[in-house]
């Protein structure tokens, strides 16, 4: 397939994939917003209103947390199987398999675009903003995507070859939820020697850049940005590469 | 095509994998403005050679040239999405099957009008009878160009009249000059449509040369199978 070609039919497959999917609900489109919402007011209930862990603007220290969170969780689970779902395509015609999870990462970004969007206002609406530092956001967020499109390719490319892979994938964003401070915060909770350990997780140092601009108002991680973003980099050279070497074998892998 | 090797693998458990040879050193030519037919029974490895020349897969040994463009392996309903309409179904497919979106655009009334379905084609794809859907999908796949046409089947869509109609206007596109190859377990299509046939055997070349021939010796083995 060209490569103008393939541009079209990712844009084309992305716009139509969000319609079906909303197409299959009542509320359409509102999930998009309802979802992450909930999420949102389940984490709160439990901590802020049962345990009373909470302490003062745990809303907005939530919603800063948990909103880059599910963009990374929800993005790399639906890109997992993205390979193995698109068998009929794949033994139709000759394509680029890197096509399938990234279409996952699209639809996500398109759903997480208007989250964000919402959280923004939302955080002006409660007297958290806007300051000069919401300037620095794109970067934040480019170094996400660039994680993100990362991990999603690592998974879909793991999955046809061992498909339990999948079950690993749950159960790690799982861990990777505890682990990255969405509903602590790591500075007050943690022993001093354990928290150059916890900003080794990608996401916590992505959720404290977040904070840093949302809530904090002050400047950000650079380091620890710009060392994400070039082991993002590394990692997606990485399996853009063994996509190209592995492209032909996908094909027989779906078949089985 | 030469000395093309082609193997699967069946997972069976963590560590077994049974192995199945589709094709075996296998050698075709295919000339321009040829059409080719490939018979053989089920399982013979006619629908892996047509993925092997549409670059779906790559041989484990051998090797393929190449002297033409754009390869399109004619397939129906590439792409369809049961909640879409069939207008953005037959949009996608198009795309995907390797169209540019305005050609598909372009020619979306004659896709409708080719598929009967000018009075539902914008309701959603769920809502239509298996019938319709082949009948969409044989008309976006029939007007994407390409160099190498690869049909595995696809001319017994829909009700009596459209195959009929579909079989016209399919021997009308092979007349002018177009490169086929044509999967059939129908003789009478392949004696009607095709300038030469290759006989598949368990992944193996049995026999090439002039369709009448190739056609009564594949059915006396037939017979001779069903009798035994």
């Amino acid at each position: 397939m060209k490569l103008e070609n393939l541009v079209e039919a990712y844009f084309l497959k992305l716009r139509f994939n969000l319609k079906s999917e909303a197409s299959k609900s009542y509320l359409n489109y509102a999930w998009w917003i309802l979802e992450p919402a909930l999420h949102v007011a389940v984490f709160y209930f439990v901590f802020n209103v049962m345990l009373d862990r909470g302490g003062p603007n745990f809303t907005v220290f939530l919603l800063c947390g948990q909103i880059p969170f599910l963009w990374l969780s929800r993005s790399v689970n639906n890109a997992t199987g993205s390979i193995l779902y698109g068998r009929g395509m794949i033994l139709q015609i000759s394509i680029p398999k890197p096509f399938f999870p990234l279409l996952a990462v699209g639809q996500d970004l398109v759903k997480q675009s208007t989250v964000f969007l919402c959280l923004l206002l939302f955080l002006i609406l409660v007297g958290f903003g806007p300051s000069a530092y919401w300037f620095y956001l794109p970067a934040i967020i480019i170094v996400q995507a660039m994680l993100v499109c990362a991990l999603a390719l690592v998974a879909a490319a793991i999955t046809p070859y061992v498909p339990d892979f999948r079950f690993l994938v749950n159960t790690g964003m799982t861990m990777l939820m505890f682990a990255s401070g969405i509903f602590y915060d790591y500075r007050t909770v943690l022993k001093d020697e354990h928290k150059q350990w916890f900003l080794l997780n990608p996401m916590s140092t992505l959720i404290e850049c977040y904070r840093d601009v949302l809530i904090r108002h002050q400047p950000l991680d650079w380091n620890g940005l710009l060392f994400l973003l070039l082991g993002s980099l590394v990692l997606l050279i990485l399996v853009l590469g063994f996509y190209k070497r592995h492209d032909a074998a996908y094909a027989r892998l779906v078949a089985q | 095509m030469e000395d093309v090797w082609l193997e699967y693998k069946a997972r069976r458990s963590f560590f077994r994998h049974d192995r199945f040879m589709a094709l075996e050193a296998l050698n075709l030519t295919l000339n321009r403005g040829e059409v080719l037919g490939v018979i053989g029974g089920n399982g013979s490895g006619k629908s892996t050679l047509l993925r092997v020349l549409a670059g779906v897969y790559r041989p484990d040994r051998g090797q393929i040239k190449r002297f033409c463009g754009n390869t399109l392996l004619l397939s129906l309903a590439l792409g369809f999405d049961p909640e879409l309409s069939g207008r953005e179904n037959a949009l996608i497919s198009g795309v995907l099957l390797g169209a540019r979106r305005q050609r598909v655009v372009k020619k979306m009334d004659q896709i409708i009008s080719f598929a009967e379905l000018d009075d539902c084609i914008d309701d959603p794809l769920k809502t239509y009878s298996s019938g319709m859907r082949a009948r969409l999908g044989f008309s976006v796949a029939f007007f994407v160009e390409a160099d190498l046409l690869l049909i595995d089947e696809v001319l017994s869509v829909g009700d009596a009249n459209f195959r009929l109609k579909a079989e016209k206007s399919m021997r009308e596109r092979i007349s002018s000059e177009q490169t086929v190859v044509f999967v059939s377990h129908s003789s009478a299509q392949i004696v009607g449509l095709c300038d030469r046939v290759a006989w598949i055997d368990k992944g193996r070349l049995r026999l090439t040369g002039q369709p009448q021939e190739v056609i009564e010796a594949y059915n006396g083995h037939q017979c001779k199978s069903t009798s035994s």
